[in-house]
């Protein structure tokens, strides 16, 4: 690597996943350190799993260090994963998934609770703890909870005994939560316990056998439109009840995640200026990629957006260059066109949106190598989220400490936000913080990598950008003072 | 692909490029060409007193229909025969394909067993995409959930051109009536009559043609390289003045329980193409129909049988169409082509 190491550490190869790094020291890097506000020129020592020393350069010491190689930043945290175990090993199991993390620079995971059985009690998160425990991998595994028991949408799960069991939150994700009266009631018993409710905003009857976001690409592609309403709609719904919540419980609080429509982050914005206690979050894949992805066209979001915030028509400017129907592409809510992808990235850079979420949805051939309307919701983006941020940061359109930001202190903030949950360690600042474990992501900017089925850590190979190149390449990633991922290129050309 | 103004003036092509035919979309003007003069010579075949040509000849063309369509697979096979193809059928109520074997697993078996022209009907659009994907031989789609259904759109411009003077579609105006937003049929149509230089009209109650005008208004500047604008409309009198074709669209039970029509009673009552609604158009129009009719709903059963109707001449052209289609995408075409240059 482009760095100096030094010892038994990362860079010589030497050291095992979820080993405590013994001595390694990065000099002439790029420091991102959203807790402080502060990035630059630097060099960090980690001794004994500690990041020991953060030294910022001035002067003649910083010249020619710029933000365009070698990045150091606070450890990546999604809020907002699917490991599929138990239930779904196929798909991915927690060792795969943390792996997969790892490699995207992820060193705390939020697990949503769909697996099957469900996560609705104290037993099934033991399952999941005792599986991170057995990977040996020291990315940090946070899991919610159901918010109905079986999510089936009718009764609350076991919400205190999961309380007490250490959840950070509660979801049917895969799902809304069915009804606005159980929400209700998930909000103020949720709120009680000081821990949020965090939603995912469809109305299921709008979007009932929607295939692709309604629009203009789904009517000549004949695919069922998913309309925006059906976002709208239940965003309305859920600030609705927060509000009739809050009168009751003060400390209920609304997680919105994967917010895809320019209608919908309207809605948070104004809630969030009225004093709303709600958070919400965005993916890459909403950020970056279009509905016209599904027709075969192949340019990122920014680029398909035509003057006056109009989306350009990928057929007019003969644009479709691959395969039209990519199950890769299917995913729920469905990748909107450029105009919202946009209203995302505004959202994100005023700060409407929290976070950048990955929604990692693994899944299996079988679920995913048939017909688009056949195939199983997901992509599966967390070895990919820094790389689409980069892309957003070399277009010019999203500056690096923001893209920093959004995958370490945004998530953090979330938790933080709760009163059970912001006292712990993954709601803390996130920062390079000297004298603290190493928590943190080396990358390389000049360096880009090629996704591929065998460069993919995860078991599920459903990402849209398999056969691609996509810029920084991650070279370690510690968690907890522990090597969590070390590139192997990185790892094998120390001398 | 050209432009329109440039597009029927441009020299007739002799090569066939395409692996597969799953739409219209990517084929050309002077290719659609190529393909009506193709069917030009396959109706000649059919009006022989032996309808039957050796252009296929031990060629194995396979009709695999995950939705069932009597008439469209039996156009299909009868078109394969009349070229001495050997055809297999597949359809899910007799094969595994009920068991839930994957689309991908099917077509690689029946690749193995030897197909080597696959005619396809599915249920999900976008499906013959998958199946081109893993298949070493020629994808032909016979219609795919609400997306495609080329060999329709180009049997029904066959015999639109056939039947109108000069035989040509430029400044005619296509009125076609009934539920666009399901239709595979509308959207194939799309593509080839705004290529064709037609003055296209989608017609029907606004639930049925729920994201069409968002496709018309992306086409209404003439962005679309090769394709002319087209209307979308709810008001039938507009649609009809002065028509020169008519086509009236199959309307299904479903879209009553879906919510989307009061009844089949109100429908006929606002949008049935009959004798006094077609008044309004030219005179001569003729009307057109993919079937299977509903009469008396979409269609009023006088006007179907009228002589203004060529709804039989739909279903000739269409064995015509599906022979040439079949003969091109063999490559017996290309051979014969190589044969005469020696
Ligand atoms: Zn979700």
């Amino acid at each position: 690597m482009s760095a100096g190491t030094d010892g038994a550490t990362p860079g010589s190869g030497s050291l095992k996943i979820g080993a405590t790094v013994g001595r390694f020291e990065l000099e002439r890097a790029w420091l991102v350190d959203p807790a402080s506000g502060r990035e630059g020129p630097g060099e960090i020592v980690v001794t004994d799993g500690i990041l020991e020393s953060v030294v910022w350069l001035e002067g003649a010491e910083a010249a020619g260090v710029t933000d365009k190689g070698v990045v150091v930043a606070p450890g990546f945290f999604d809020l907002h994963a699917h490991f599929r175990e138990p239930g779904f090993e196929d798909a991915e199991t927690v060792a795969t998934g943390s792996a997969a993390a790892a490699h995207g620079g992820f060193t705390t995971v939020a697990l949503m609770p769909n697996t099957a059985p469900a996560v609705d009690d104290p037993g099934v998160l033991g399952r999941i703890r005792s599986a991170a425990a057995a990977s040996g991998s020291p990315v940090g595994v946070l899991v919610y909870g159901a918010v109905s028991a079986g999510r089936a949408g009718d009764q609350l799960s076991a919400m205190g005994e999961l309380a007490d069991a250490g959840v950070i939150g509660y979801s049917d994700d895969g799902a809304p939560v069915k009804t606005a009266k159980l929400l209700r009631s998930a909000l103020l018993y949720a709120g009680m316990l000081g821990l949020p409710v965090a939603d995912h905003a469809e109305d299921s009857e709008l979007t009932a056998g929607a295939e692709a976001s309604e629009g203009y690409v789904a009517s000549v592609m004949g695919l069922a439109g998913w309309p925006v309403a059906g976002e709208v709609q239940a965003v309305s719904r859920d600030l609705a009840v927060l509000v009739d919540a809050l009168g009751d419980e003060p400390r209920a609080r609304l997680h919105l995640t994967h917010v895809s429509t320019a209608a919908a982050l309207d809605l948070v914005r104004r809630a969030k200026a009225s004093g709303l206690p709600v958070t919400c979050d965005v993916t890459p894949h909403h950020l970056a990629l279009t509905d016209e992805w599904i027709a075969g066209a192949r340019r990122w979001a920014w680029e398909a957006l035509g003057a006056a915030g109009v989306p350009r028509d990928p057929w007019a400017d003969a644009a479709l260059t691959a395969s039209p129907y990519n199950t890769s592409l299917r995913v729920n809510p469905p990748l909107r066109n450029a105009a919202d992808a946009a209203a995302c990235l505004a959202a994100l850079i005023d700060g409407t949106a929290d976070a950048v979420v990955t929604d990692h949805a693994p899944h299996t051939v079988v679920d995913k190598e048939v017909e688009f309307g056949k195939a199983a919701n997901g992509i599966s983006g967390i070895e990919t989220a820094l790389g689409v941020l980069l892309a957003l940061v070399d277009a010019g359109k999203l500056p690096l400490a923001r893209a920093v930001a959004a995958l370490t202190s945004g998530p953090a903030g979330v938790v933080a936000a709760s009163s059970r949950t912001a006292g712990i360690a993954a709601a803390g600042p996130r920062g390079l913080t000297e004298g603290a474990p190493a928590d943190l992501v080396v990358f390389d900017r000049s360096d880009r990598w090629q996704v591929t089925p065998e460069s993919m850590l995860s078991k599920g190979k459903n990402s849209p950008f398999v056969g691609r190149e996509l810029p920084g390449r991650v070279l370690v990633t510690i968690a907890a003072g522990r090597l969590a991922y070390e590139d192997p290129l990185a790892a094998g050309d120390e001398s | 692909m050209t432009t329109v103004a440039s597009a029927q003036t441009d020299k007739p092509v002799t090569a066939w490029h395409h692996r597969h035919l799953i739409d219209v979309d990517v084929v050309s003007w002077p290719e659609i060409d190529l393909i009506m003069r193709t069917a030009d010579e396959m109706k000649g075949i059919l009006a022989r007193p032996i309808r039957k040509v050796p252009a296929l000849n031990g060629r194995r063309v396979t009709t695999l229909f995950y939705e069932a369509s009597t008439r469209t697979r039996v156009s299909f096979e009868t078109a394969a025969r009349n070229l001495s193809a050997d055809v297999v059928s597949v359809a899910p109520a007799t094969s595994s394909v009920t068991k839930g074997e994957s689309l991908v697993d099917t077509v690689r078996t029946l690749e193995a067993l030897g197909a080597e022209i696959l005619v396809m009907r599915h249920s999900v659009s976008g499906a013959p995409y998958l199946a081109a994907e893993v298949f070493g031989g020629h994808v032909l789609n016979g219609g795919d959930g609400w997306h495609a259904h080329p060999t329709q759109a180009l049997l029904d411009l066959y015999t639109m051109r056939e039947n109108l003077p000069g035989g040509d579609l430029r400044g005619r105006k296509v009125a076609i009536v009934g539920d666009i937003l399901h239709s595979r049929v509308a959207r194939s149509n799309i593509w080839s009559l705004t290529a064709a230089g037609a003055d296209l009209w989608l017609c029907g109650p606004a639930t049925l043609l729920r994201g069409m005008d968002r496709w018309a208004v992306a086409w209404s500047g003439g962005a679309i390289p090769g394709h002319g604008r087209f209307n979308v409309t709810s008001d039938i009198d507009a649609a009809l003045r002065d028509a020169d074709v008519v086509m009236g669209l199959r309307i299904q039970r479903e879209r009553m329980q879906g919510g989307l029509l009061p009844s089949l009673r109100e429908y006929a009552a606002r949008f049935q193409l009959n004798a006094k609604r077609l008044s309004l158009a030219k005179p001569g129009a003729i009307v057109m129909h993919p079937g299977p009719m509903n009469e008396g709903v979409e269609i009023a059963p006088d006007v179907a049988i009228s002589g203004c109707s060529v709804i039989t001449d739909q279903v000739a052209n269409g064995v015509a169409v599906r022979m040439a289609l079949l003969y091109l995408l063999a490559g017996a075409h290309e051979a014969a082509h190589t044969e005469a240059a020696r």
